[in-house]
């Protein structure tokens, strides 16, 4: 009773897009799929979705091939969303959902319960282009749950929204995965991944680098990190003296260690109480998944990294 | 069929999407009004003709030849024309008047009070010499007329002169027994006179130019309508939903719908305007003359061949305007891919009109061959029934293919439309169109 993707490969006249691309989502748990644009998100996705045709591999869910279970199984939020701009906000939504075979009024009861959920009940009966972006967003969220899909896939969800968006979609999220459903999102946003995701799988190029247990992924690299706050902060030589540790992040607040795989953390918090300061902070901790990502694959290159910190203004 | 209810939720939206736009209404409300203006000239221009009354004056040297040529002239302008064709105006009624002043009438015609004065004078030769005096055009009707008279006005004073009585001169004019038979002894059907061929010409015309404006600007809309869902980004969206040829078939089912609202309001509004007509002329001119008759050759069959012709053709064409549209990402770009389609139409519709005018044999083996191919026959099978040269085996075989057609056609355009709504960019070429169609993604 899970999604099971194996070894899919695709080819788009000249670029591999999939590589062998293998993972498995175990049912009822939030799934984070992680990689740069352009890492082959959006085909895998597809694919699952029946939309493309792999050149080889399988999907399977529930131990059965994934096109053979009926559509309202799926729902899809596609990286950039899609409404009808000059149709109504809730006809669109029961247009949507009556596709999937759910009855219009049952649709329209349901509609309207998480339009007023999102709180833009107002909103039921303007036009879609009259809204604004993260209303709209709220709206396309609606359209790709409607039908109760037992699988939800959303690429991108939280580009272009605000905080309080974010915030908004975390909780429906966090909700649908209580009603039993399956969530698979993918996302550059590793913050974002790391505080909902069960599992996650880091994606490059086509290639599958690694999947699994958010926790196991963090530890996939053995090394740790060491977050330390002491009164000699400012004086980091002492630091890089120990050799089993590099300073990744000095900072004023604290500064960052990581520790190589097999070293004793507790080393560091021995030579500051050695040296005579007071340690204010000393937390051991997994690296995260952004360490865990640049470490794996190399930087999210510039651009990358300026549009997933921009991506709160807008699209990515 | 699973995959009907689909179907119809996208042929319901697309069409309700259309139907409700101010632009759809106001549009059809616009042709209805033209139809049924159009419908109402004749009434209108017989209305407005009777406002005014033409008079002719007549005057002769011999005051008996003028008041006897006044009647004639009265009699023969005031008849009925047997050509007399259905909505054609009424006749304008004449007022003849004998004078016997040739000058004061000439003033009076420059002040406006006669139209024309026909003067009669006897020749040495003892025969009539007609001369008109009107500041009208020499070729206007009036003219035309009364030069028709006076042929008739001139033979009866000389069959006057040969002693024949008027009595005896009616039977001398009354028209010879005449007979047109075909060729072949067989055929008993009636044969096709002149007016016949005409109306059977433009019927077969009127029908083609509606089938080829609802292929070109419905299947139009058809592509514009895909583009539009993948510009606005909600084709992934219904693509998760529904197959895509759910959708392809609801999109060219809900334009169709549009189209044939259209249409019909356009008929009907017409058709209840020729039906009305011969009331409303009694009511506003007063006469009991006017019934309307429906056109000669306009059979109910060839209403039902227009009706499927019309429908299967749309189809055939919407699906592959449908898969040109996925090709393509922007509006503009639109009627460059749904360029091989619109010739193909327009080459059926030119051949069609030819064939029908007669500048083409339309019982050539070319145009025979010819309608029966798919992309043509909706235009050349009406052309060739309206002239009632078609048999009915012939409609069968062309249906038939068509319908294959069309399943070809929807089974190509749906491979296309899966693979052409997820591209994005640059539109692609022949040979990526191929690779599409073979193997769909």
């Amino acid at each position: 009773m899970s999604l099971e993707v194996v070894d899919l490969r695709k080819r788009f006249g000249d670029v591999q897009a999939l590589d062998g691309v293998t993972f498995a989502v175990a049912p009822g748990e939030v799934f984070g799929f992680l990689g740069a644009n352009g890492a082959g998100k959006t085909t895998t996705m597809r694919i699952v979705l029946g939309f493309l045709q792999p050149d080889t591999g399988t999907v399977t869910w529930a131990g059965s091939p994934a096109h053979d279970w009926p559509r309202r199984t799926w729902g899809y939020m596609p990286e950039e969303r899609g409404l009808y701009p000059r149709m109504l906000v809730l006809d669109q939504l029961v247009f949507f959902a009556s596709l999937y075979g759910v009855p219009r009024g049952q649709a329209r009861r349901d509609a309207l319960e998480w339009l007023a959920r999102f709180r833009i009940s107002d909103y039921a009966d303007r036009r879609a282009e009259t809204l604004s972006k993260g209303n709209q967003q709220k709206v396309q969220f609606i359209a790709t749950i409607l039908q109760d899909p037992d699988v939800l896939l959303m690429d991108e969800p939280f580009a272009g929204l605000d905080p309080v968006n974010v915030a908004l979609l975390k909780s429906a999220f966090l909700e649908m995965r209580d009603r039993g459903k399956t969530l698979v999102f993918s996302t550059h946003q590793l913050d974002q991944a790391e505080e909902l995701c069960d599992s996650v799988a880091i994606i490059d190029r086509g290639r599958l680098v690694t999947s699994g247990s958010t926790r196991d992924v963090k530890r996939s690299t053995g090394h740790q990190t060491i977050r330390l706050a002491t009164s000699g902060d400012g004086d980091l030589e002492w630091l890089r003296s120990i050799s089993s540790v590099q300073v990744t992040r000095p900072g004023r607040d604290y500064t960052e260690l990581r520790v190589e795989a097999g070293s004793d953390p507790q080393a560091v918090l021995r030579a500051a109480i050695a040296r005579g300061d007071d340690v204010y902070r000393f937390e051991v901790a997994d690296p995260s998944l952004e360490e865990v990502f640049v470490e794996r694959v190399g930087a999210l290159d510039v651009e990358e990294r300026t549009l997933a910190s921009a991506s709160l203004e807008g699209p990515a | 069929m699973r995959d009907l209810p689909n179907i119809l939720a996208v042929a319901r939206r697309e069409f309700l999407s259309r139907a409700r736009t101010r632009t759809f209404v106001l549009g059809t409300l616009f042709l209805v009004l033209g139809v049924v203006a159009i419908a109402f000239v004749p009434v209108i221009v017989s209305y407005l003709d009777r406002t005014e009354k033409t008079t002719v004056a007549v005057w002769a040297d011999e005051p008996s030849l003028a008041t006897s040529a006044a009647g004639t002239l009265d009699a023969l302008l005031n008849a009925p024309t047997g050509q007399s064709v259905p909505g054609s105006p009424a006749e304008t009624d004449f007022e003849v008047r004998a004078v016997n002043d040739l000058a004061a009438a000439r003033a009076a015609g420059g002040r406006g009070d006669y139209s024309a004065v026909l003067a009669i004078e006897r020749t040495a030769g003892s025969d009539l010499k007609f001369t008109l005096y009107t500041d009208d055009p020499a070729t206007g009707r009036t003219a035309q007329l009364v030069r028709q008279a006076t042929t008739a006005i001139a033979i009866a004073d000389r069959l006057d002169r040969l002693g024949v009585e008027p009595a005896d001169q009616a039977s001398l004019f009354a028209p010879a027994e005449y007979g047109v038979e075909w060729f072949d002894p067989a055929r008993t059907e009636p044969t096709q006179d002149e007016a016949d061929f005409g109306t059977r010409y433009l019927l077969g015309f009127g029908m083609t130019i509606l089938i080829f404006m609802m292929i070109i600007l419905y299947g139009n809309w058809v592509a514009m309508s895909v583009v539009e869902e993948k510009s606005s980004r909600v084709m992934e969206v219904i693509l998760n939903a529904a197959r895509p040829f759910q959708l392809l078939t609801g999109k060219v089912m809900g334009v169709g719908a549009v189209a044939g609202v259209q249409y019909l309001a356009i008929l009907a509004a017409g058709a209840v305007a020729l039906l009305i007509q011969g009331p409303v002329r009694d009511l506003v001119l007063g006469d009991g003359g006017g019934s309307i008759e429906l056109p000669e050759g306009l059979t109910i069959g060839l209403l039902v061949e227009f009706v499927v012709y019309g429908v299967l053709g749309f189809t055939l064409y919407a699906v592959l305007y449908a898969a040109a549209g996925s090709l393509v990402s922007r509006q503009e770009d639109v009627s460059q891919v749904v360029m091989p389609m619109a010739l193909i139409s327009t080459a059926g519709y030119m051949i069609a009109v030819y064939a029908g005018t007669g500048l083409l044999d339309i019982r050539s083996g070319a145009i025979v061959v010819l309608s029966q191919v798919p992309f043509l026959s909706p235009f050349l099978m009406l052309s060739r029934s309206a002239a009632g040269e078609v048999a009915p085996w012939e409609i069968v075989l062309s249906i038939v293919l068509l319908l294959v057609a069309i399943a070809i056609s929807l089974w190509i355009a749906a491979r296309i439309y899966a693979a052409g709504v997820l591209l994005y960019g640059q539109r692609p070429s022949l040979r990526t169109i191929w690779r599409l169609a073979r193997t769909g993604m």
